[in-house]
This record gives structure tokens, sequence and C-alpha cells, in this order.
């Protein structure tokens, strides 16, 4: 059942890199699970999801992202996400940028985000490749303060926090986005 | 008496003991343009130009690794900017990386220039006239440009490739540790560097189109078979691979001298494919580097004959693996072969056809020609012909069953391919079709291989599962044209200039695709539809060859080869890219009237601000592609990159947002003023190939465009936009000027958004902006960002 919690005695796999050869000498991304997710999103003074061109090939990505628009988290849609999630109702921030333009603005302390409020310091990130998005992690890591939190399912050593390695548990997957999206 | 000087040594008859040696002969040059600011320039003559753009397109560094281990201090933690035990920061030190990954693609076409140039001197003679063709008078646009040099012949082009191989090494200097600590003067260095892949790149294919009679700007060159099915396998097949045409062309030669052209296969891998169809058109093309292993794994070739860049490092070992004898020509590549310039053709014949030797280093270009054929036919006849990749239906089988799903092959695939999905489905239901799906985006680079416990061979069943869609990917490439005619420059320059023909694509560079091979195909269609001019060269021009539609017709058969509004054109190999820069050169040459010789600031900020081409590079991988981008950035060239893109570290974004960063000097008004960010990155990686669509209309906006021209090229954005992305796009009023900038069909609903959604004023009564833009439309205008180029059309004026 998609809105059942990962039950505690349930084992949560090892958190695996994306990519193998990808060492690094610093910190990796803490895996943890929703509701850490949860208070961290809560506690944000101006947090963000930005979405991927994934969700153009995964319908049940697109549907968590609309129910964290209805939690109230505002959307910047990049690699075409923006399409189905306006179909869905969902009115993004940003359609037309990529994440490398989005990354390299944020990565400027002077510019006030898409909504004219200001830096964003709490960014989740759904529906990405794993070898684009990793590279944008690791600019913001080294250069920026942002916490930023991977929601996909390949662990993301680069980001501040991550889901752990999810590739062979689909519906866990789900199962934890769920849990995060029902924590807000 | 009369005297004639000339080169050579002289004995004077009256004075014994002496002789006269004299070198080269300098004659006064030809005053065929006014000189420029900058001819032969060094490292410091064009960082001026260089911190311009990069004010404006602010480096973007994502570090791959966050340590430096290059010296004996290191390793070093250079994590959240720390400096090393040198003093470098994590991103002068990704600076300095790219410097060094943009020196090693400009010395790999430099040096293949230089090899190329000193043997046709040798074979051809260096008074070789450089004839491009009756519609190509400026010959050289690049050298011209950047060189300062009008070259005439063979010989003329040692000046240009002196000049950059000078220059290669200096910037090479500058990244040994204790030198730049600039990043952006890395970039600087960078970009200079680039400058020059693109001078050693012209040098290449000048020269190798006048010595080899390659096509000369022709538009309609011959289409020939491409694909892993292009080979008639009851015939000996002889395979080349590499970049370097030169000791491909004798095995033609010979094939055609001894009337077995017609017995034979001859197919190349990579660009010595393109160039081998150029010289004759009865070569054929098998395929990008990732159809390496496909070919080699499937046992077609006889014999390989490789040469030199993108070719795998491990070629003898696959080679050897399948029984296949290698000959390698290039010293950049001898693959530890024993050297056998010195025997005769019956010996290396011999050595190669019994197994006595896997493989050779040859490099006399006669011998090769033979030693192929003779080899390739001695192999053919002793193969075993049977089934390809595995020997039975069976084995095939029993090899899938052996997989535990430990992904080990998910976590080291570049494209975390699901393997162990693929493996899992064929076990349970028999059915290879998900397997099969992966061949459409396996790289064939072997990683999954060796991190497999069970030793499978991975790129075998993924071969095997999809053998006869394989097969059936083979279709037509029309044959590389080289240079565009200065006809056709003045047809389109216009046109270009002003926006009517929207924008120039220019789809360059290697097969590291994040998706299907058929995704390039949609992309580019796209723009040829909407009448863009689209270029290519490389390996993305040979994978439009294999990629047919229903009708199983590639774009070459749909699209013409001209250099006009709705033409595909195929360059030719990578040295070919130089003749993309020199078409954008050759419009500001040839329309705008801008003298070139060694006016380079001129001429790129003449290209930054009106010409709207965009360089695409959808799979890009080597080192030479990195140096190619960056030399088309320094040139106000953008390019868009796929997302393996992102690993290059280091790209170019503007930040739209802030209006500081967008101004020129209008020449016109004689004020500096604010402009809309058009285009507003240089380089750029994309996610998907619906981004890569919409960026690469986006990135043709020029702020010279016209009314009309802004009006076009804002159609197809926001169409494209609506289609690809849902909606309009979010920045589409920054390059509105004035009612007349709006496509027509949305007019009204777009003045109606811009009033009540950006508070801009419109006289309704006439439909007409009054207030809002960031400048109102001039016909007159005339920007640039160079003050000497500003003071040049204004000083007394």
């Amino acid at each position: 059942m998609a809105t059942e919690r990962v039950k505690k005695e349930e084992k949560y796999p090892v958190a695996r890199r994306y990519q193998v050869a990808d060492v690094q000498v610093s910190r990796e991304a803490q895996a943890v699970k929703p509701e850490v997710i949860v208070r961290l999103v809560k506690k944000a003074k101006h947090p963000v999801l930005i979405t991927g061109g994934q969700l153009l090939k995964d319908e049940k990505l697109v549907e968590y992202a609309v129910k964290f628009h209805e939690k109230g988290i505002p959307i910047i849609a990049t690699g075409g996400s923006s399409k189905p999630l306006i179909e869905k109702g969902v009115k993004p921030q940003s359609a037309v940028f990529t994440l490398h333009q989005i990354t390299q603005y944020m990565l400027d302390p002077d510019w006030k985000g898409f909504d004219d409020k200001g830096a964003y310091d709490v960014v989740l990130y759904l529906g990405f490749l794993p070898y684009y998005l990793s590279r944008m992690l690791s600019a913001l890591k080294h250069f920026s303060k942002i916490t930023t939190i991977s929601l996909d399912e390949f662990y993301h050593p680069h980001a501040r926090f991550s889901f752990t390695n999810l590739t062979a548990n689909k519906e866990m997957h789900y199962r934890m986005l769920e849990e995060v999206i029902n924590g807000l | 008496m009369a005297f004639e000087l000339r080169e050579g040594v002289f004995v004077l008859d009256d004075v014994r003991n002496v002789s006269i040696r004299i070198g080269k002969v300098i004659e006064e040059e030809e005053e065929w343009e006014e000189a420029g600011p900058t001819p032969m320039p060094g490292i410091m003559e064009l960082r001026k130009w260089d911190h311009k753009l990069l004010e404006r397109y602010e480096p973007f560094y994502a570090p791959v690794q966050d340590f430096c281990n290059l010296c004996t201090m290191g390793p070093c933690d250079l994590s959240a900017n720390k400096r090393g035990a040198c003093g470098i920061d994590l991103k002068t030190a990704k600076a300095r990386l790219v410097t060094i990954a943009c020196c090693i693609g400009a010395a790999a076409h430099t040096a293949h220039a230089r090899h190329l140039l000193d043997h046709l001197i040798e074979e051809f003679g260096e008074d070789t006239p450089i004839d491009l063709g009756p519609d190509v008078n400026v010959e050289a646009p690049n050298i011209r440009t950047i060189v300062g040099v009008k070259p005439k012949t063979l010989g003329d082009l040692r000046v240009a490739l002196e000049w950059a191989e000078r220059e290669i090494v200096k910037v090479l200097h500058a990244t040994h540790i204790g030198n730049e600590e600039s990043l952006v003067d890395y970039e600087s260095k960078a970009m200079h560097v680039s400058m020059c892949d693109h001078v050693g790149m012209e040098v290449a294919d000048i020269a190798q189109i006048v010595a080899y009679n390659l096509p000369k700007a022709e538009p309609d060159t011959p289409l020939v078979d491409t694909g892993f099915g292009v080979v008639d396998r009851s015939k000996p097949v002889i395979v080349v691979v590499g970049h370097n045409v030169m000791y491909a062309r004798p095995i033609a030669d010979y094939l055609e001298e001894h009337g077995l052209i017609d017995q034979f296969e001859i197919a190349g891998l990579c660009c010595t494919s393109h160039d081998m169809t150029r010289y004759n058109a009865k070569a054929k093309i098998f395929g990008p580097i990732s159809y390496q292993l496909r070919v080699i794994r499937a046992g077609l070739p006889d014999i390989i004959v490789s040469d030199e860049q993108c070719i795998r490092a491990d070629l003898l070992e696959a080679c050897k693996a399948m029984g296949i004898p290698l000959i390698a020509t290039s010293d950049a590549a001898v693959r530890g072969l024993p050297d056998v310039n010195e025997w005769d053709v019956d010996k290396i014949a011999d050595a190669l056809a019994t197994g006595k030797l896997a493989g050779v280093f040859l490099t006399d270009p006669v011998k090769i020609g033979e030693v192929a054929v003779r080899v390739a036919r001695a192999v053919f006849e002793k193969k075993k012909k049977g089934e390809l990749f595995f020997e039975s239906e069976e084995e095939f089988k029993n090899e899938i069953a052996k997989c535990t799903q430990c992904m080990n092959c998910v976590f080291t695939c570049p494209h975390n391919l699901r393997i162990d999905q693929g493996m899992a489905h064929a076990q349970k239901t028999g059915d290879v079709s998900k397997l099969a799906k992966l061949e459409e985006q396996c790289i064939a680079c072997m990683k999954c291989e060796q991190v497999c416990p069970k030793n499978i061979r991975i790129i075998n069943v993924i071969m095997r599962s999809n053998l006869n869609n394989l097969y059936a990917k083979t279709g037509k490439t029309r044959v590389g044209r080289g240079p565009v005619q200065d006809t056709e420059i003045r047809k389109v320059g216009q046109p270009i200039v002003f926006g009517q023909i929207p924008g120039v694509i220019a789809a360059v560079g290697c097969v590291n695709f994040p998706d299907e091979m058929g995704d390039l195909r949609i992309i580019l269609e796209e723009f040829l539809k909407r009448r863009y001019i689209v270029v290519t060269s490389g390996c993305h021009a040979m994978d439009l060859g294999m990629i047919k539609d229903e009708e199983g017709q590639t774009l070459y058969e749909k699209y013409p080869g001209n250099f006009d509004a709705g033409g595909l054109v195929n360059m030719g190999s990578c040295v070919a890219n130089s003749h993309i820069a020199g078409a954008c050169i050759k419009i500001a040459n040839i329309f705008a009237m801008r003298p070139l010789r060694g006016n380079y600031a001129e001429i790129a900020d003449y290209i930054l601000n009106r010409v709207g081409a965009v360089g695409f590079s959808w799979g890009p991988y080597s080192h030479k592609a990195a140096s190619i981008a960056t030399g088309f950035n320094r040139l106000g060239v953008p390019v868009v990159v796929g997302p393996h893109g992102m690993k290059y570290r280091r790209a170019y974004i503007g930040k739209p947002w802030n209006p500081e960063k967008w101004w020129v000097y209008d020449i016109k008004t004689r004020q500096k003023m604010n402009i809309e960010p058009a285009p507003d990155a240089l380089l750029l990686a994309v996610e998907t190939k619906e981004e890569a669509i919409v960026q690469l209309a986006r990135l043709c906006l020029r702020p010279n465009d016209t009314s009309m021209g802004r009006q076009i090229k804002l159609t197809h954005y926001l169409e494209l936009s609506q289609k690809y992305m849902g909606t309009l796009p979010d920045d589409w009023p920054i390059y509105v000027r004035s009612e007349a900038d709006l496509p027509l069909k949305m007019k009204e609903e777009l003045l109606h958004i811009l009033e009540s959604e950006h508070g801009w004023k419109i006289d309704w009564s006439k439909k007409k902006i009054l207030e809002g833009p960031i400048r109102p439309y001039d016909a007159g205008f005339n920007p640039t960002l160079v003050e000497e180029v500003y003071e040049k059309y204004t000083k007394g004026k």
C-alpha cells in the first residue's frame, strides 16, 4: 500500500553510491529516513522542490510532485517536467530554465529566487538522471551553504541529505516519498 | 646576368669551395586586406575579449573530484574551495583541469594536421594550390582571422600550424604547478588554446581536401551506406578506425588499382570512415566509437587498421579475442606492437595471416594498402562463419541464466542502465525485449563486464538481444562536403543576421547520449521542419545516417545538403568542424564586409551579437569536444551539451536576472545601453531532448535581430516551449522590444499578458506597447562589446 509507512523492522538498503567510481575525500551525504526530511523541510524558511526530466518517464513521480505542491512546497520544473505537472494543475515557479542554470543562480547569494523572496535554503530534488544531478549537487556542496536533499532512487553522495539506494525496491521508494509528503 | 632567387644549394663557378644555401624565400606578401590588431595572437592579445565574455558568462564549476593529486605534495583535499599545498583552490584547479582537457583536444587535431601536412607536402609538393572549388574564395576563414595570413598553397599552411603549435605549448606550460592563480585567466587560456584547435582543424581539412581531392563545398555529395549491417559478409571485410585517413586511403587505392574494390568491403568506424567516404564513396560507415565493440565482438572485420584518437585503448585485446589481425599506423597509438616498417610485404602479411603476430605497427602507406588486402583475404578464407555474438541460442540463454541481479553492472554503467531488470525479465519469461531496448542506449564501454562476478559477456548479451534491429539500423549518410560556399553565405548571410532564418544549429560531437540514438533525429528534425539550417559533423553526422523513419528514410534523404533554410549539411569529420566556425566568420566578412585579417575580437563580437548559431553536442565525451566547444564559445557561439557534458566540470552561464551584466555600446546612438540577455549562456548542459530543443531555440536569439527576425525566432521559441514544456517560457517578455517582435498569431494574447502580469502599458487602440521593454527597437542598432570596435566605427564619423 502506497500510504503505508516504512516499518521500523524493515531493513533499509545500504547507501550505495549511484556510481561506484564517484569517490570523494570530503563528506558524503547522510542517508536519511523520511521523517528526517520532514523535519528539515518544516524548519526551512524558503524550501523548494526541483523536478527533473525523469518525470516524463515515471508517472508516479509526477503524482508525488503534485502532492508536494498541494502541501505548499513550490516547484521549479526542469527538463520538460513542467508539462505533466501543468496538466495536473501545478503552476511551477519556472518551466524553461535548466537545472544547470538554476544551480548557477543558486550559487549567487544575490539571487532572490524565482518568487523574489530571497535565496532558497532547502532544496529537494526529484526525478533526475543521477549523473546529471550529481554534478549540480557537487557544485552546491562545495560553493554554497544550501541544504540539498535528494529524493531520487539512487543514493547521491554529493547531496547534504539523500534517500538511501532504493534501486532494488521501487515500492519502498514510493512509500518513502509518500511518508515525506504525509509528514508535511 | 639575371639571377632568379629560389630555394636550393648553389655553387659559384669562379669562387672555389664556396656554395650558397638559400632556405625559404620570403616573398612580399600580397596586400589582401588591411592588417587587424591581433595577427598571430599570444595569450595576452585576446585576453580582454575573454574577460568581457567571462564577466557576462560566469564560469560554473561542478567538481567530479574534490581532491587534486597532480603533484607529489598532494594528494590535497580541496573540498569546499580549500587550497592545496601549492595554493590552488578548487575552482581554479577545475579551471586548470578544463584548460588541460582543451590542450589535449587542440593538440590532437593540431598534431593530426601536422602529420597530414608534412606527409602531403612530401607527396604532392608544397606548391600544391589551395583550391576549394569555384565558389570558395575565402578559403581559410579561421586562419585569415586568427593568424592573419591568406594561404595559397599547402606550404603556406605551415605558418598557421607553427603558430598553433607554439600557442598550445604556451598554454600547456601555464597549467604547470605554480603558474596561473586566476580561474578567469585559466578560462581565457582554455579559450585561447581552443581557438588554436580551430586553426589546427582547418589546416588538416583544407590539406586533405586539396591533396586527396575530397568534395569541395558540394551540397550534393553521394549517399553512402551506414550502420551495423552495411557489409556483405560473403566478402572479406577491411575495417579502418580512427581519425586520420592518410593510412586508410592506400587501401582503397590498392583495391581500385587491382580491380578488387567490388570483391572486398571497406568500412570505417569513427571519423576515418567519414574521410574514407569523402575519398571514395564505395567505402561504408559502420558507425561511431560505440560501435567498435559491436563490430569486433560480432567478428565482422577480417582485418582492422587503426590510426589515432577516440579508439578503444584495449583494441588489440579485443581484436586478439576474436582472431582479428590489427595494423596500427599512428605513432600516437603504437599499442605495444612491433615496428615492421623495414620488413617486406610478404613477411608482414604472413605474420598477420598465420597469427604469428596479433598485430603490427606499420606506417608505410604503400605497404599498408597491400598488407591489409592480402591479410583480409587470407583471414576471410579460413574464418568460420557462424552466428554473431554467441555460437548458439542455447549459449546465449545460458549466459543470461547466470545473472544474480547483484546490480554491480548498474552502479558502474555510465548511464546506470538497468541491466539487472533486463536479465531478470529474460530469465522469467524468455523475452529479451528489455535487454534489446538497452542496445539502443548502450555505448558498449565494457565496464559492466569487468565488475560482473559471474563473468557474463554482457555486451554480447545486449547486442544479441537486439540483433535484428541492429542490422536494420542501416541507412544512408550524405558524404561530408567540406566548407560552405561563399555564394551560399551571400544568400543566407542577411536572413541569418536579421533573423528571418531563425538560426543555425550545429550538431557535432560524440555518442555519449543520455538515451536512444533516435532522439538526435527527433531534436534536429524539429529544427529542419522549422527551416533552421542544420549542420553536422563527426559522430553525430554518422548517427543521423542510421536513424530511419517509418518510410525507411534518414534525414539525409529527406532534406537537401545545401547551407540554406531547411538544409542538412554534413561537413565531414571532426576536423571539418572548422568549416562551421568558418561559416560564421564568413557571414561577418562576406555579408557585413568586416575585415578578417588578424581581427578576431571584432569578428567574434559580430557573431555574438548578430549570428544566431548554436552548437549542439548531445553526447560529448572527448577532450576534442571540449576544445571544439570552447573554441566556439570564444567566437561568440553558444553550445548546448547533453547531460553527460556536465562532467566537463565547467560551463559558462550568465545571470539574466542581473541587468548590470547585459549591456553593449551602440555605435549608432553612441551610448552604452542595457540589452536583453541574448544569448544568456555560452555553455550549458541539458537533461532531456525536450529541454535541448527549447534551449537551442532560445539561444538563437540575438540583440541585433530585426523585428521580423525576432518575431520569427520568438514564434519558434514560444511554440516549442508550449509543445515541450506545456507553457509559454518564463522569460519571453524580456526579449520583447516592441509589439512588432510578438508572434503574429499570439499578438493580442501576449499583449494582454504583458499588461496584466508584467505591468506593461499598452495602447490598445493601436495595439502598441508604450512602456515595459528593456529597450526600444531601433532598426539602426549597431551593438558591440569591444571598445576598440566602437572607436573604429565612430571616430571622425
